[in-house]
């Protein structure tokens, strides 16, 4: 009956289906990849041998070091400087300055490596700051969107509960929309990690995974080119899965509304 | 306060959105009714059709929003301002990344009570409205009864004499609106000095609570553009024999009022 729910449409499975469903999908995935007649793809026992060299010889385990200390560093830039800009949302006169910082999302990065080396001498810290940017203006989109979609109820049902109005935008603009908030930052935090191997790829010296794989390309090494992107890949997934888990601690709510949705 | 004192005296307000008039020379006053031997508190039920601008009065008499003319003052004779009335919403806004508890110690920290007389009183209401055991859920877990209960203690956590609801009678089924209704009267009776206003399209349901109800309405609802809309009728209840008791439904002269409300409704 389970099984018969898997493959009909709308219908709902148990977890243990659910996870039977992805194994399948996985197994085959797994199959196919080993048969594949590609001479571009290497095999599985390929990028299995080449995570192990790349981890032993070639330094992966700090390299991810330095790559993750990178984007917890614009993290923390990109949560401080949006989450500003966006409750300033609520105050009419900053609201064009909110406006003019989401539009920059069309800008990108690429034209952007000139000035922001000047400002800031280049290496980690132009790093940081393209990082910090990418994220910001896509955070900031997101995020002001949120707050100005407040239901004026919220607002007015503090009010007549006598709140002040600081008051009012720490329980329904902040508090009110955490939630939101920490959705909006998982979602950046996959853009600004996939934005890594760009940004470590303009200054290599400062090492990060980024530069590790560029180098892998550039000597035509397809196993350990493969072998990183998966490396790419789970991180990015951990780092998903911890910022959802970061989420259910903190907005416990959350998990309700989405059950009753 | 005595017999007959003002509670809340609504003077000649008007209120335009744009172009159209919502409200034009509303008019009315909610007096105090003392029943010597009780304590009796007053439900004034304001009835109007769909679209009349109930909710836009009851903004104004909340504090919420000013009148482009006229004014509403409360039992000091000051103008009603934001947080002096206490509202309970149609859709029972509550705090959603807050407990039930939550909720009620907010309501008493916003209006500058200490923690601990905030947590008893919140306790205390609780208690009361049959939530204790609801106390640590979040809205989210709540069923739409719950939700209403929990937004009228939310109101009442720092006593506040005059309670605005809009729409509270709206979607319920039989049992439930009868479980609302009996929630209303006691609140309403609490205090002397309590005060619910029940902006209502639900004319038996707003006739069985209350002992005044006011009729808002236009002059010609098919005028264009339309007319703004004002109170056509108010009816004394107690002064009618119609308030006050719980055989009320059976009695021929509330179901001849009933039929005569719903056929005034038709016409505003």
């Amino acid at each position: 009956m389970s099984l018969a729910n898997a493959l009909l449409p709308n219908r709902a499975v148990d977890r243990g289906m659910l996870v039977a469903v992805a194994g399948f999908w996985a197994a085959l995935a797994l199959v196919i990849w080993a048969v594949s007649p590609f001479q571009s793809l290497p095999g599985p026992l390929e990028v299995y041998r080449a995570l192990g060299t790349l981890w032993w010889e070639h330094g992966m385990g700090p390299e991810l070091l330095t790559t993750l200390k990178l984007i917890v560093h614009a993290l923390g830039f990109t949560v401080a400087l949006s989450m500003l800009l966006s409750y300033l949302t609520v105050i009419a006169a900053f609201r064009p300055v909110v406006a003019a910082v989401s539009k920059l999302r069309f800008l990108g990065l690429t034209g952007l490596v000139v000035p922001f080396t000047m400002m800031t001498g280049g290496g980690y810290s132009l790093k940081v700051v393209l990082l910090t940017f990418g994220m910001t203006t896509f955070f900031v989109t997101a995020m002001a969107q949120v707050v100005v979609e407040i239901p004026r109820e919220q607002f007015d049902h503090m009010r007549v509960l006598g709140a002040s109005e600081g008051r009012i935008l720490w329980e329904v603009v902040v508090l009110g929309t955490l939630d939101k908030a920490m959705d909006i930052l998982r979602q950046n935090l996959a853009i600004g990690w996939a934005m890594i191997t760009m940004v470590e790829g303009i200054s290599r010296a400062e090492g990060g995974i980024g530069a590790l794989i560029l180098n892998q390309n550039k000597h035509f090494h397809l196993a350990e080119v493969y072998a990183i992107l998966f490396v790419i890949l789970f991180l990015g997934l951990v780092l998903d899965y911890a910022m959802g888990v970061v989420t259910r601690v903190l907005c416990p709510h959350s998990v309700l509304e989405r059950m009753k949705r | 306060m005595a017999d007959g004192d003002k509670i809340i005296d609504v003077e000649d307000v008007s209120q335009r959105l744009g172009e159209n008039q919502i409200l034009k020379g509303v008019t009315f006053a909610v007096r105090d009714r003392v029943r010597p031997g009780t304590v009796t508190g007053q439900i004034v039920g304001l009835l109007g059709p769909s679209g009349v601008g109930k909710t836009r009065l009851l903004r104004i008499i909340a504090g919420l929003d000013a009148p482009d003319t006229g004014k509403v003052t409360g039992p000091s004779g000051k103008p009603t301002f934001a947080g002096e009335v206490g509202v309970v919403f149609q859709n029972y806004p509550l705090l959603k990344h807050r407990t039930v508890l939550g909720n009620l110690l907010i309501a008493g920290a916003a209006n500058g009570l200490a923690a601990d007389a905030a947590k008893k009183k919140a306790n205390d209401l609780l208690s009361r409205f049959g939530l204790d055991a609801r106390a640590s859920y979040y809205p989210a877990q709540l069923s739409g009864g719950q939700r209403q209960r929990v937004a009228i203690a939310q109101q009442l956590v720092r006593q506040k004499t005059i309670l605005l609801m809009d729409e509270p009678f709206s979607g319920l089924d039989p049992e439930s609106l009868g479980n609302v209704m009996s929630l209303l009267v006691d609140v309403a009776n609490m205090d002397e000095l309590n005060t619910i206003i029940v902006v209502t399209h639900d004319i038996r349901a707003a006739m069985t609570v209350s002992d005044t109800l006011f009729m808002l309405g236009r002059d010609d609802p098919k005028a264009k553009p339309p007319a703004g809309a004002k109170i056509q009728k108010a009816y004394d209840l107690v002064a009618e024999g119609l308030a006050y008791r719980s055989d009320l439904e059976q009695d021929p002269k509330f179901l001849a009022l009933e039929q005569e409300i719903r056929a005034a409704f038709q016409k505003l």
